[in-house]
């Protein structure tokens, strides 16, 4: 049986180093930090592959308001957070793209155009992307985003998707190529490695 | 990716192909560096193991020896901070990238695929070239076979299964040593390289056994009975000539001569040596020269005044040649030779003329010291005494071959114990052993010096040490000393200063293609058996079923 895509919102905004999306209402476990997703590029010829680093929601006036407001009675606290006019938005970092079944570990030649649709991708895509770490340093080479902890988050939902002992062996790989790139700054390269200890 | 090689075909498959390491750095001249793959347990590796460099741009193979192993970081700091070792995760990660092993290999030989024979190493392998733990097919490509030339002496470490086999021929082409302080095993390990030389008949061998460690049984310190070389070669291919009858009897050695020197056949060249252990001056030596011209061939005899000569003293004082202090200083120290009971007035016999001859048919000769080989000065005296004069007979039959006028000598080994008295750099350049020691092979003589402090031999003698053999030395003038002379072999200290107490040492130099770390062979029932010594015990059996064929039960 064919895995659902869970489509959790569509491209306002993008560059070739990433995207934004946006949805009006997220569910609870989508979008997340470091949750792997993709949107079609290149008129469909081609996805690109992006990890979730930020997820924000703007003020408005009335919400403003509202948060001055006494004592909120349940109904309008409802009908504030879930009948939005406001979406919410997230970002996601490109690192890599899959053309032709096949996948690239570099920048998409391509930006998706807005409003494309993000899904997440399935844990069979996960696995298959991941068997190779050659998207870490995308991750790390991220200007002013929280690259640590994206990385660690990254890394640790693709070890989810593995069992037992493939799963250490996927950390310990994956920890040996942080180390290989990271170890020029011990500090860095501790809080990463620790954040993969089981 | 490595293509496979033709090489393989020759050598047989690799038991485990995955490379011990990468090639990342380093030189001909100070080793090559390897990077040990993660998957490795550096603390399984030792010294002196041998790998396999396959050459990443050429199909060649290179040998190397394990010099070094040390602990390194990609990040120096890593010394200063390490991980918790409650963080067993972090300790994985850390072990394999950043905190890393890495060996020092020397290079020795290289292997062309289109030859069999492997080369001296005259280049390094590229960058990144994987390096193999050397398979035993590997070791055995570069040790040949034991044959009739090449006799097996141990085994490399770790490698129980293959032999090392040493190049007799090469061995005794030139001057060897055999060095490792006492208790190494120098004794037994010299006891099996001689077992070779005579069994091969390469050679002649010419024994000064100090400790009567050649000749017959031996014991160890715990008792245990080991056989000599006259045991090994009961056919004849060894006498022992001994200078203590008594003690070689008691012994229940069996001899062959005893060795009696008669005092007119002592010449001061003889005497000089032993300067040093008598406290002769440099006057006293230089008056023994004058003492002999003009006392004759019984000066030693007048000296001691076991021949009257009061008149011929008393004139050569009032010449005033010889002032009377000397001449008695030189008396007094004479006396030792009254204490030597192998030196006889008059002329002696024809032992050194016997000796000769028995080495020119290929006999080998033990002398045995007895008792003697307490008294350094007997040593020196009777090794330096028959040296000389062996050596003067084989120049002259040299140059006479030469000429076409009798035939070439057989090609002698004279084995000298505690060579450094003989060898010391104030006197190896005026010494027959230090002359020899140069001259290479030019008069089919060389020697094979044993000693345990070979810092105090000459360092151009050390130099022209074609084969060394080394059990384990720790100080550090002795191990500079034993590398002396060798190109590229300092790298191998650590090896030998890393060697057991006992049965392992370190071959290097002529006889073996490359410096080898061995398990000594096993002095034993099984060695006694692939010389082809026979039990006695089935010796009698065998006796008794000879009479009972000839005479019926």
């Amino acid at each position: 049986m064919e895995e659902v895509h869970a489509m959790i919102g569509r491209v306002t905004r993008c560059s070739i180093r990433g995207f934004v999306g946006a949805v009006r209402l997220p569910e609870p476990d989508l979008p997340s930090f470091g949750a792997f997703c993709k949107a079609e590029a290149q008129q469909g010829h081609s996805q690109v592959i992006g990890l979730i680093y930020d997820i924000s929601i703007e003020d408005d006036e009335f919400a403003r308001q509202m948060a001055t407001a006494e004592s909120l009675s349940p109904e309008q606290f409802s009908d504030h957070q879930y009948n939005r006019q406001v979406p919410v938005e997230f970002s996601a970092l490109a690192i890599g793209y899959q053309r032709d079944d096949q996948f690239h570990y570099n920048l998409p030649p391509q930006p998706p155009l807005t409003l494309a649709p993000i899904r997440a991708l399935t844990p069979a895509e996960r696995m298959a992307f991941t068997q190779r770490l050659d998207f870490i340093p995308l991750i790390l080479s991220a200007p002013n985003l929280p690259v640590d902890d994206l990385l660690t988050a990254a890394l640790r939902q693709a070890a989810q998707d593995r069992s037992g002992g493939e799963r250490r062996r996927f950390l310990l790989q994956a920890g040996r190529e942080c180390a290989r790139l990271l170890d020029r700054d011990l500090s860095r390269l501790h809080v990463v490695v620790r954040g993969l200890a089981e | 990716m490595i293509e496979r090689s033709e090489l393989e075909d020759i050598l047989g498959p690799r038991v485990d192909e995955a490379p011990l390491g990468i090639v990342v750095g380093g030189s001909l001249s100070s080793g090559l560096q390897i990077k040990i793959d993660p998957r490795f347990s550096m603390e399984k590796l030792a010294v002196g193991r041998y790998v396999v460099i396959r050459g990443r741009q050429t199909s060649r193979r290179f040998f190397g020896i394990v010099t070094d192993i040390a602990l390194d970081a990609t990040n120096p700091d890593l010394v200063r901070r390490p991980p918790d070792l409650s963080e067993d995760f972090v300790l994985e990660v850390y072990s394999s990238e950043v905190a890393i092993g890495t060996l020092n290999v020397s290079l020795m030989l290289m292997l062309d695929e289109e030859q069999s024979e492997p080369r001296p190493v005259k280049t390094i392998p590229s960058h990144f070239s994987p390096t193999y733990e050397a398979s035993a097919q590997d070791v055995e490509c570069v040790f040949g076979e034991e044959d009739e030339t090449h006799f097996y002496v141990g085994t490399p470490l770790d490698m129980e299964q293959v032999q090392v086999n040493i190049d007799l021929a090469r061995f005794v082409e030139r001057s060897s040593g055999v060095f490792g302080k006492s208790g190494t095993g120098k004794s037994f390990i010299t006891r099996t390289v001689l077992t070779g030389i005579i069994k091969s008949g390469l050679a002649a061998t010419l024994i000064f056994d100090m400790h009567n460690d050649y000749g017959w049984a031996v014991k160890d310190e715990t008792g245990r009975e080991f056989k000599g070389l006259r045991q090994l070669f009961p056919d004849g291919r060894v006498s022992v000539v001994t200078l203590d009858e008594d003690t070689s009897r008691a012994r229940g050695s069996k001899i062959d001569r005893v060795l009696k020197i008669g005092y007119e056949q002592i010449e001061p060249e003889d005497v000089e040596m032993l300067s040093g252990l008598l406290g002769l001056s440099d006057v006293q030596t230089g008056a023994l020269y004058y003492l002999r011209r003009t006392l004759g061939p019984s000066w030693i005899a007048k000296l001691l005044e076991i021949e009257k000569a009061d008149e011929e003293l008393q004139n050569l004082i009032e010449s005033g040649r010889i002032v009377a202090g000397t001449l008695g200083a030189i008396q007094r120290k004479f006396e030792f030779f009254h204490r030597m009971g192998f030196l006889v007035p008059g002329r002696g016999d024809d032992a050194v003329e016997d000796i000769f001859l028995r080495l020119s048919n290929g006999t080998n000769v033990v002398l045995e010291f007895g008792n003697y080989g307490n008294t350094m000065a007997a040593y020196i005296l009777v090794a330096n005494y028959l040296t000389r004069r062996i050596h003067g007979r084989y120049v002259r039959q040299k140059n006479l071959a030469s000429g076409g006028k009798a035939d070439e000598p057989k090609p002698l080994v004279i084995v000298i114990e505690e060579a450094h008295k003989f060898l010391d750099p104030k006197i190896a350049s005026h010494t027959i052993f230090g002359v020899i020691a140069r001259e290479l092979r030019k008069y089919n003589v060389t020697l094979l010096i044993v000693d345990q402090r070979p810092s105090g031999i000459d360092d151009e003698v050390m130099s022209q040490i074609g084969t060394r053999v080394t059990c384990l030395l720790d100080n550090e003038a002795d191990i500079r000393a034993v590398f002396s002379g060798v190109s590229g072999a300092s790298t191998l200290r650590e090896v030998l200063a890393r060697l057991d107490t006992r049965q392992q040492a370190l071959i290097l130099g002529h006889a073996v293609p490359m410096p080898v770390v061995i398990r000594t062979r096993d002095y034993d029932q099984s060695f006694y058996a692939a010389i082809g010594v026979t039990d006695e015990s089935n010796l009698d059996d065998r006796a008794k079923m000879g009479i009972d064929s000839l005479y019926g039960e």
